[in-house]
């Protein structure tokens, strides 16, 4: 729905970066997306070739890290990950349902790479 | 591991440059895909660890600073469009909102038919016309906000663009997240839309009047509440019949001396 957005505000900062670094050309850009973080991945690669079109990112290889939930359990004070889709949280240990997410929520740009 | 998120970036926030491969100092790097980008001069490569809402959470701490300077308590109201957040607010600022100066930004596509339906002489509304946004944003609720008197204002409601997707990752600076699900929609709507009722301090369930006459299954909405958001309070409410509408205030009042 607003990945569109995302993507641009991505784009901003990586040709912004691209500037600053007199790069020719932007060959890859790589996000980190939780798996919680409530995007589409599919929309974000059409966004990217939207929103990099006639830019020095046009191109460029897109990567997506994806980053698996983690979520703490309070009863047994220790994090799990869980990496199957889903957003019911169950304890592998004791079972209890938790809601305290720790890793997953994750919409970054992480690494640029330029030549 | 970095302190955002947890990672294991080893950069902190912000933006800092790892490898100047100088041409000739050292072999080509060995692409990790199929090689696509072997050029001859070797690429520069920007370890970047920046939340790409950075500068609505930026927006969203400067907002939150100043409700808490000013010792407002403000609440983002997040539901379909229908739920009844509208209505929910007329009536609360003319009970509760009596006792306690309110004040009301709310945020549509493009009418401001809300904002005409919260007017009264005790209450400041400032009303948002997103156009195509479809939710609100931190920079919208500081405009919104500057153009509203906060003298003596104790409680701020913030009635977010009717959507379930999006809004949940926009802070606005808000104290509390108040998510409305009415008994005209799904008891499912919270297994559907997971993010925005895990990030729920309170969920509402409202129209709660006409829940039996609907078949609605009230036991199955608040079960799918508390798998999704198993801290979030949970208040059952009619804001036609006034049922429940006691508790929502006593909830209003024991957060507002959260802020004091
Ligand atoms: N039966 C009943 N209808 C309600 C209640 N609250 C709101 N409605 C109706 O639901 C419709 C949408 O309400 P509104 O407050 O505009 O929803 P919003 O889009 O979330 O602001 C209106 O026709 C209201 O009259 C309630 O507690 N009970
Ligand atoms: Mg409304
Ligand atoms: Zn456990
Ligand atoms: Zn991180
Ligand atoms: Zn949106």
């Amino acid at each position: 729905m607003h990945e569109i957005g995302i993507m641009e505000s991505a784009m901003t900062f990586v040709l912004q970066h691209a500037t600053e670094n007199r790069a020719r050309k932007v060959s890859r850009v790589v996000l980190r997306i939780g798996t919680l973080a409530g995007v589409e991945v599919e929309s974000l690669r059409f966004a990217f070739d939207v929103v990099s079109r006639g830019t020095l990112a046009e191109n460029a290889d897109f990567e997506i890290e994806i980053v698996p939930a983690s979520v703490f359990c309070q009863g047994c004070n220790d994090e799990f990950i869980q990496d199957t889709a889903g957003y019911i949280f169950i304890c592998p240990t004791c079972g209890d349902l938790c809601g305290e997410i720790r890793r997953g929520r994750e919409l970054e740009l992480s690494r640029i790479e330029m030549n | 591991m970095c302190k955002e998120c947890g990672c294991n970036h080893k950069v902190p926030f912000g933006v800092k440059v790892l490898s100047w491969i100088a041409p000739g100092m050292l072999k080509p790097r060995v692409a990790e895909s199929d090689g696509a980008s072997t050029t001859s001069s070797p690429p520069h490569s920007i370890e970047i660890h920046t939340s790409l809402l950075a500068k609505n959470d930026d927006l969203a701490a400067a907002n939150r600073a100043l409700f808490s300077q000013r010792r407002i308590l403000t609440l983002n109201l997040l539901s379909s469009p229908g739920s009844g957040k509208t209505t929910l607010l007329s009536r609360t600022v003319d009970e509760f909102g009596l006792g306690n100066r309110c004040a009301v930004v709310v945020g549509d596509l493009e009418t401001d038919n809300d904002a005409r339906r919260l007017h009264r002489p005790h209450v400041q509304v400032a009303q948002i016309t997103t156009g195509t946004a479809c939710h609100l944003d931190a920079d919208m609720v500081a405009r919104g906000v500057k153009a509203l008197d906060l003298t003596d204002v104790r409680v701020l409601f913030i009635e977010n663009v009717g959507n379930l997707v999006c809004p949940a990752d926009f802070d606005l600076g808000e104290t509390l997240r108040v998510v409305l699900l009415s008994a005209t929609e799904g008891e499912d709507k919270p297994l559907k839309y997971p993010p925005i009722f895990k990030s729920a301090d309170l969920v509402l369930l409202t129209k709660i009047d006409i829940a039996e006459v609907l078949g609605f299954d009230r036991l199955q909405a608040l079960d799918n509440i508390r798998r999704m958001a198993p801290r979030a309070e949970c208040i059952e409410l009619s804001a036609r019949s006034g049922e429940g509408m006691e508790a929502w205030y006593r909830y209003l009042e024991s957060h507002l001396t959260s802020v004091e």
